[in-house]
Formats: structure tokens, C-alpha cells, sequence
């Protein structure tokens, strides 16, 4: 089975925020982009089925300008992805249709029997990709994707899909396009001797499509939160007094319930 | 001129769901006395038409959701585009649920339309729409312009305010749109099952979240955390130090590798603040933190905090809270 992954390099969940100088994006200024969040997941998920199904092959895909693009996918290949193609764009593009676009013109003459994208991104929760991809490339198309599992006999896959109220429980054959919200604590890391095998391993490049850098969602501001003056401490002297005292605030202040 | 615009709503129990009756308020503010188009995708219910016209919408069409009940965005989109065609429509509205987002995502593609998902505030301006996000699990806010002749914009529930009724134009007939399912022998829905949500309402979908922490101390005591959730009709949450240690289930753990949730308000009892657990809740409006650590990192990002042990204050916050709303 041709499994490809497609991942997004995001700043690592630790970063501290900052704004650009110019106010409209994150300050870009000494962070560090890694696989992180669902994406690392998706990754995780076609390295579990590949164990599974004999014959199989987990491809990475990330799409963006270098170096950050080319460098998770060599973590990508130092936690066990077969290949990595590098979709290259000259500057960053964070429209989440223009990114579809691209790895779908790509995707497109590689046929996968099974697409895995993380079910948003890590910094700006779009979730658009997957559900784009899928109509691109006219492929059924699931977001919020947990429990996959693939039954031979029958030649099809099973998954869970959350919504707001309900677990819904699927089968679809291949191929299919698949958004995953399945958090594993703890996926495997790369164990050295793949991550010194993975920098000898080629990265292919390939030009984005022309007209994939025009996005239509163009940012314009990037606000942080004045910070939090740090939490309003209640006094009291009997745990009664505390509760009294929380819930006349919360209701008369905060106003958050009536 | 004023641009048209389309809402999509989702029904739940036969009636508009809460952020759809929200998107049909924004799209009436955003276009005064224009028509704004409503859709609902489920089996046409008279009333459920009426009371959305009085939300926002004018006229209302239905799409026919595939016989299984199992919702396919992409299947949805062909209709989707012969309706957006034929009322030369520049906006197309959603709720963003999973689903919304889904059919976003799918739509925006095949429309070629520029999208936003979790958008709490929307207005036109020359250049085109520019809309709010939080992002970074509310860590921070992007303002975007979605500049080309088309968009799709999903707007995060409960983020804006529930429409005033008006007077009801005289319910336009209610048309029916058939949706043809190009994957009718692809995915089948086998079945479903209520979310695990530890009692009360779904965590991602609950005005107010009640989350407990290692402090709480073992599975036994989480029930005091589910008896406040329960007088506060609140979701339950938990820190992974509680999922992992299989006292609640996973599916409760909110965080960098759990749910992101944005409630109204939020309980965090016994929980430290690690910046893992912090990132999933740190969109909510109103932060309480209760902690026995007068230095626990939770107090700096609370908005209000007791110091003292939860086996105490947990209780008696139960019983004022059931007090104070009578039962
Ligand atoms: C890659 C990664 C991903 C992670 N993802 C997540 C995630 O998604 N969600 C998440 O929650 N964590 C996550 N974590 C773990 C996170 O770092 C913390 O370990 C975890 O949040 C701690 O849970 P806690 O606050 O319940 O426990 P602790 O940190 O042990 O805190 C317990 C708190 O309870 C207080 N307490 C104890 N007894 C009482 C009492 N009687 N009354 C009142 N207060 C009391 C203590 O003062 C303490 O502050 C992740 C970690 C990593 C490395």
C-alpha cells in the first residue's frame, strides 16, 4: 500500500510568541520549525500501518520554502518514511488552499492509496487541508480521524470520526483522504542511527505549480494577548466563605453564568 | 452593492443548531436588508425554516443528506456549486464544527474561493473580508483579509451573539435540493456512539469546562470534580497526568496532545499548569484556578484562584453552586 503523509513544519509548541516588526505574522526571528502535533501523529499512523501491511511505503510530503520544508522531512525520514518530497516554494505561504493546491497537483500524478494529514495544523488550526485535498483530487475526504485500521480480508479501511456530540464509526475502501486528530502521548523518536542514516538519504524537489504563491487569505495583523496580571486570589477563612465569595464573582463580574 | 451571501446551518433534533442561528445573525448584520440564502442539510422540518427566517434568513432550501445519514462533504460540494452559481453568491457562512470545517475546506477548493475556519468576528472592508482567529490554541489572534471575489467562512460557536428574532418574512417556500452522492459506494457509517464525555455535555462543545488534575488524587475523588461539573451542567476535562494514570479516558485530556478548548469559563482543580496542559485551554474566557500551591504556574494564567485543598473547596463550591441555582 502507498501511503503518503503530508506534514507542515510549525513552530516548536514551546516558542515563545512574538510578533513580526511589521506586526502582521509571528516573528519568524530565531524559532525553531519541527514535526509537532497532529502532523507528528499522521506521521506515526502510516508508520503503524506499514508494519501492518506488508509491502508497503510511507511517503512524505511538506510544501514550503527551504530550509525549513527539507528539514522535517529529514525528521520524517529519521523516524521511518521511505521518501520525502520537498514541494518547493520561494517564500512561505500559509494560505491552507494554496498549500492544498500545491501538494495536490503533486499528489495528483502519484497515486496513494491513503493520504494522512494531521487534522489542523499546530499554529493556525485551519483544518482545511485535508478536507481540500480530498476535493481536488475528487477522493472521499475525513477530518477528526481516530482508531484507523485496515482489514485485508476486505480490502477496506475502519476509522472513527469525531464530532461536537458523536463518535462515528466508518469504512471506506482505499483511496481516501484522511485528517487525524489521533494523539498518541507518545509516538516513537528517532533513534540515532536512523537520524545519522536519514542525512545520506536524498530529499526530491520539486517546483511548486506557478501560481501557487497568489493566496487569497493574506495576513494583516498578529495580536497577543495583553498578558494575564496573573489570577485575582480569593480570601476567605472556611472553605463556604470561598465557594460564597467565587460564585458571586463568576456571576456578578465574570458574569459567566446566571 | 451588497454582496449575497449563504449560510450554512446544521440541525440537531430537528432545529437549527446554536451557531447556525448565530451564522444567520451575522450574515444579517453583514448585509442590512439584503436577502441572505439559508441552507440546512438534513430531511426538511417546517418549523425548524420558520425559526431560522427569524434568525437571519429569507429563504431556505434544503439538501438531502445521503440515505445512511452519514455526512461527506465532498459528496455535498456539486450541489453546494449549483446553488452559489445561481444566486451569484460572494459568501458563503458556516458553523465551524468538525463538519463545517470539513465542508470548508472541501467547497473553498472546488469554488476557488479563499477560506478561514474559527472565526469570531467578520467585517467588509474595501479590500475584502477581514476576519478574526485565534490561533496557537488561543495563544494568539490573526486578522486576515480573504481578498478574492469569493469566500468561505466558518464562525466559531458561541462567539457570537444569538440573533434577535424579527418579524418573519412570509416563510419563502422551502425547496428541496437533492444531493447526489459521486461515492455512493465508497464509505459507509456502521453505526455511532454518543461522546465519551465523562457525564454532561461534549468537552468541545460546553459553555463551561470543569478540569481536574494529579491534586485531585485518584479515580474515587475525580467524582467531585464530575459532581461540580454536573451542578454547572459543564463539560469534564482532565490533565494527562489523570489519562495516563487511566483514572478518566483519554478522550477527556485537554491539551497540546488532547482537546483545545475555548469555553466561557474554565475550572482547572488541581492541575499545576504545565505550558502541554495550559495551550489547550488558555482561549478560554474566564480562567479559576484551584490549587494548594500558592506557586503553581496556573495561578498566572487564571483570572481568579483559591489557594487551598480541593477535597474542601471542591465540595462546598458544589453546594453554593446548587444553591444558587436552586436544586
Ligand atoms: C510532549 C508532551 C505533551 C503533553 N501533552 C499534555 C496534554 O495534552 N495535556 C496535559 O494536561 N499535559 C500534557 N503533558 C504533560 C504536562 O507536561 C504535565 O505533566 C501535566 O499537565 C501535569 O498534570 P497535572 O497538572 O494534573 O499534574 P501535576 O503537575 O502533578 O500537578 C498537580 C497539581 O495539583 C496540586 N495539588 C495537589 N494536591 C492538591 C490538593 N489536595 N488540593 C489542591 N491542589 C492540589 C499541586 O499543587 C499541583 O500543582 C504533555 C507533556 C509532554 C512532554
Amino acid at each position: 500500500m502507498e501511503i503518503a503523509v503530508c506534514v507542515k513544519p510549525v513552530p516548536d509548541p514551546d516558542t515563545r510568541l512574538r510578533a513580526s516588526p511589521d506586526q502582521r505574522t509571528l516573528d519568524p526571528e530565531g524559532v525553531k520549525y519541527v514535526l509537532a502535533g497532529y502532523d507528528e501523529s499522521a506521521v506515526e499512523q502510516g508508520l503503524l500501518l506499514r508494519e501492518q501491511i506488508p509491502g508497503s511505503a510511507v511517503r512524505a510530503f511538506a510544501f514550503g520554502p527551504a530550509p525549513r520544508a527539507p528539514e522535517i522531512l529529514r525528521s520524517c525520514l529519521a523516524l521511518g518514511c521511505d521518501s520525502a518530497t520537498h514541494v518547493a516554494a520561494n517564500e512561505p505561504v500559509d494560505d491552507p488552499l494554496v498549500v492544498a493546491a500545491a501538494l495536490g497537483t503533486v499528489l495528483g500524478s502519484r497515486p496513494a492509496d491513503l493520504i494522512l494529514v494531521g487534522k489542523q495544523a499546530l499554529d493556525d488550526e485551519e483544518g482545511l487541508v485535508a478536507p481540500a485535498l480530498g476535493a481536488l483530487l475528487d477522493r472521499p475526504s475525513f477530518s477528526s480521524v481516530t482508531d484507523l485500521r485496515w482489514s485485508p480480508d476486505r480490502a477496506r479501511f475502519s476509522f472513527r470520526r469525531s464530532t461536537e456530540v458523536e463518535v462515528e464509526r466508518w469504512e471506506a475502501p482505499p483511496p481516501l483522504v484522511l485528517g487525524l486528530q489521533q494523539a498518541w502521548n507518545d509516538p516513537r523518536t528517532a533513534k540515532l542511527p536512523n537520524v545519522l542514516k536519514a542525512r545520506r538519504m536524498p530529499i526530491e524537489s520539486v517546483p511548486a505549480a506557478p501560481g501557487a504563491a497568489a493566496g487569497r487569505s493574506v495576513p494583516l495583523r498578529f495580536d497577543l494577548p495583553a498578558p494575564r496580571a496573573g489570577a485575582r486570589m480569593i480570601e476567605y477563612s472556611t472553605p463556604a466563605e470561598a465557594a460564597e465569595r467565587l460564585v458571586r464573582i463568576l456571576r456578578e463580574e465574570a458574569k459567566v453564568f446566571p | 452593492m451588497t454582496p449575497a451571501i449563504l449560510v450554512i446551518g446544521e440541525l440537531r433534533e430537528d432545529k437549527p443548531t446554536d451557531a447556525s442561528r448565530e451564522a444567520a445573525g451575522v450574515a444579517r448584520r453583514l448585509v442590512g436588508d439584503a436577502p441572505v440564502m439559508g441552507l440546512l442539510i438534513g430531511s426538511p422540518v417546517e418549523p425548524a425554516a420558520a425559526g431560522w427566517c427569524r434568525d437571519g434568513v429569507d429563504t431556505v432550501r434544503w439538501l438531502a443528506e445521503p440515505p445512511a445519514g452519514g455526512r461527506l462533504a465532498g459528496a455535498l460540494v456539486p450541489s453546494l456549486l449549483a446553488l452559489l452559481s445561481e444566486g451569484s453568491i460572494e459568501l458563503v457562512l458556516l458553523p465551524s464544527t468538525g463538519f463545517g470545517r470539513e465542508l470548508a475546506g472541501a467547497l473553498a477548493a472546488r469554488w476557488d474561493a479563499g477560506a478561514a475556519t474559527g472565526v469570531t468576528a467578520i467585517t467588509r472592508t474595501a479590500e475584502g473580508w477581514e476576519v478574526r482567529r485565534p490561533v496557537f490554541g488561543g495563544r494568539a489572534t490573526e486578522t486576515r483579509i480573504l481578498s478574492g471575489p469569493r469566500a468561505v467562512v466558518a464562525l466559531r460557536p458561541r462567539s457570537f451573539p444569538a440573533p434577535e428574532p424579527r418579524e418573519a418574512p412570509a416563510a419563502a417556500a422551502v425547496q428541496a435540493v437533492v444531493a447526489p452522492g459521486p461515492w455512493a459506494a465508497g464509505p459507509t457509517r456502521i453505526g455511532s456512539e454518543p461522546v465519551v464525555s465523562g457525564g454532561g455535555p461534549a468537552l468541545g462543545d460546553a459553555p463551561i469546562v470543569v478540569a481536574g488534575g494529579r491534586g485531585v488524587g485518584s479515580s474515587d475523588q475525580f467524582r467531585l470534580i464530575e459532581e461540580l461539573a454536573g451542578a454547572l451542567d459543564a463539560a469534564v476535562g482532565a490533565s494527562r497526568a489523570v489519562t495516563d494514570a487511566g483514572w478518566r479516558p483519554a478522550s477527556l485530556q485537554v491539551g497540546q496532545t488532547g482537546r483545545t478548548v475555548t469555553p466561557q469559563l474554565y475550572i482547572a482543580v488541581g492541575i499545576s499548569g504545565a505550558i502541554q496542559h495550559v495551550v489547550g485551554m488558555i482561549g478560554s474566557r474566564v480562567i479559576v484556578a484551584i490549587n494548594s500551591d500558592p506557586s503553581a504556574p496556573i495561578f498566572k494564567v487564571a483570572d481568579y484562584g483559591i489557594v487551598g485543598d480541593l477535597l474542601q473547596i471542591v465540595p462546598a463550591l458544589t453546594a453554593e453552586i446548587r444553591r444558587v441555582r436552586g436544586r
